[in-house]
């Protein structure tokens, strides 16, 4: 399959997470929501490996047409020809529950609050309330 | 002797179990297709993590330049004083000596840790297991310390473990068998790190059934911390299956149409191998020492899913394994009822006759 997109300029990109294969399929460019900031990938990017935090993954183009995933905590590489992307958590905006996370907002909130003076629970009260931020946002962007 | 009414209603009731245990060799069967899917799906993304893993090692300085030696704390090999095993056993009986295989592998090394005088801590997972060593063993007991500094502006825990005895059951997981979700995994997973890092635990241990095929499986006790070597298994010690429970459950598989050799692997655990081997210099966005700590822990978890995956696809097998046999007695069993019933009948005909014929020959 790769020799096919080398020439016709699109990436092969590829969903993972522990327990499934979410997607498999091409696109001309992906947007990443990477620890740092987004970022997209195009055909012939340079070859890199990033974390990912909690956010979209857009996929524009190529065969499968526009497309978005919500995903949270993971890995991706990006070659020339492929990316890559190694999730935690990875759901299609139809699968969230967004009642499900105005509680894990909360919850998140509740941490912040419960921390003391551990930083590591800081770190864990921000990841949950970012997750969850990201979780609503992406979920409400389905109906726009 | 037994009247041909008792001996048909006796048939007819083994018949009906022989029903049930055909029904659930059947649930079995498809509960191990669906298991032994599920751990093949699991399988491109540990492969990967274990190649980033394997690559940030070559890149990065986790090594001391003077000594040598690995800095990251899970990596470093500490005396064994205080162990945690980790037991997975099954949520259900009917699944032959399943449960009590593993319970008597974790057993023999539970002894083997207390004899030399270490202490060892049990966190068991699935039903059978808990039920087993709550009855036998005390639960940790934490205290939870606050203080307070600067008028109440910041609090500082901390959690204190009083031991009890030299062994203690520290956690249990009663519904992590039933729906194996990788955030719960990713949980137990850090509460472990957590205990591993504060020096409260100096190894962990798995002990699970390991399945790879109806053919290749085996109760193995696994040392999960500290890694030894990255995407190495490191077995400690292990139970084959003797030659008899092979067979049996070759015949069970055969009969369910299941493979009993070790599925091949999937175009995409091909590609999964050459993940982040590519022999190009990658931009990392972030520093390789920051990814590599953030990735160890989700590579801890992984190793637990696979092992909670592996256990339950054989689980299903060792039922399968189970009601084949009891649905294979119970035919036997049949069989030899109506033999009797059959006897039975023709002594009362025949005795009927001699009856007649004398009766006749009298007159």
């Amino acid at each position: 399959m790769a020799e096919t997109t080398s020439n016709s300029g699109l990436l092969t990109v590829r969903l993972l997470t522990p327990d499934r294969v979410l997607l498999d399929a091409t696109a001309e460019a992906v947007e990443l929501p990477s620890m740092s900031g987004y970022l997209e990938a195009l055909y012939g990017a340079a070859p890199l490996l990033a974390e990912l935090g909690a956010g979209e993954v857009r996929l524009h183009g190529g065969s499968s047409g526009d497309q978005k995933f919500f995903v949270a905590w993971g890995f991706v590489e990006v070659l020339p020809d492929r990316v890559t992307i190694l999730a935690e958590t990875a759901l299609h905006p139809n699968e969230i529950d967004v009642s499900e996370a105005q509680k894990d907002l909360q919850e998140g909130e509740k941490l912040w609050r419960e921390a003391g003076d551990d930083g590591n629970k800081y770190d864990e009260a921000n990841a949950v309330t970012r997750e969850a931020e990201e979780k609503i946002a992406s979920a409400e962007g389905k109906s726009k | 002797m037994a009247n041909v009414l008792d001996l048909r209603r006796r048939i007819r009731s083994v018949k009906n179990t022989r029903q049930i245990t055909k029904a659930m060799k059947m649930v079995s069967a498809a509960k191990l297709r669906r298991a032994q899917e599920h751990a093949m799906q699991a399988r491109p993304y540990a492969q990967m993590l274990i190649n980033v893993l394997e690559s940030l090692v070559r890149r990065t300085d986790i090594y001391n330049p003077h000594t040598g030696k690995i800095l990251h704390p899970l990596l470093i090999e500490r005396e064994e004083k205080n162990v945690l095993v980790i037991v997975i056993a099954g949520d259900k009986g009917f699944a032959g000596g399943f449960n009590s295989n593993v319970g008597k592998a974790a057993q023999k090394f539970v002894d083997r840790r207390v004899a030399r005088g270490q202490n060892v801590d049990l966190e068991p997972i699935g039903k059978k297991a808990i039920a087993f060593y709550k009855r036998k063993f005390p639960a940790a007991n934490y205290e939870k310390t606050e203080e307070h500094y600067d008028n109440d502006l910041a609090t500082h825990y901390e959690k204190i473990r009083h031991r009890a005895g030299q062994i203690e059951v520290a956690a249990e997981h009663p519904d992590l068998l039933a729906k194996t979700d990788v955030k719960a995994v990713s949980e137990l997973a850090y509460s472990i790190i957590e205990r591993y890092e504060r020096s409260e635990i100096d190894a962990v241990y798995l002990v699970y059934n390991e399945f790879k095929s109806v053919l290749v499986q085996r109760i193995v006790v696994e040392k999960l911390l500290p890694i030894a070597e990255l995407g190495a298994q490191n077995v400690e010690s292990s139970v084959e299956p003797t030659q008899e429970e092979r067979d049996a459950a070759v015949r069970a598989a055969q009969s369910e149409g299941i493979s009993i050799h070790v599925p091949e692997a999937s175009e995409m655990e091909e590609e999964a191998k050459k993940f982040g081997t590519a022999n190009v210099d990658y931009i990392f966005d972030q520093s390789p020492e920051t990814l590599f700590r953030h990735l160890m822990p989700r590579y801890v978890t992984t190793q637990i899913f696979h092992a909670l995956l592996e256990s339950t696809a054989a689980e299903h097998a060792a039922r399968m394994t189970a009601t084949d046999a009891a649905t294979k007695n119970a035919g036997d069993l049949i069989d030899s009822l109506s033999l009797t019933m059959n006897r039975v009948r023709q002594a009362a005909i025949t005795k009927e006759i001699i009856e007649i014929v004398s009766g006749a020959a009298a007159l």
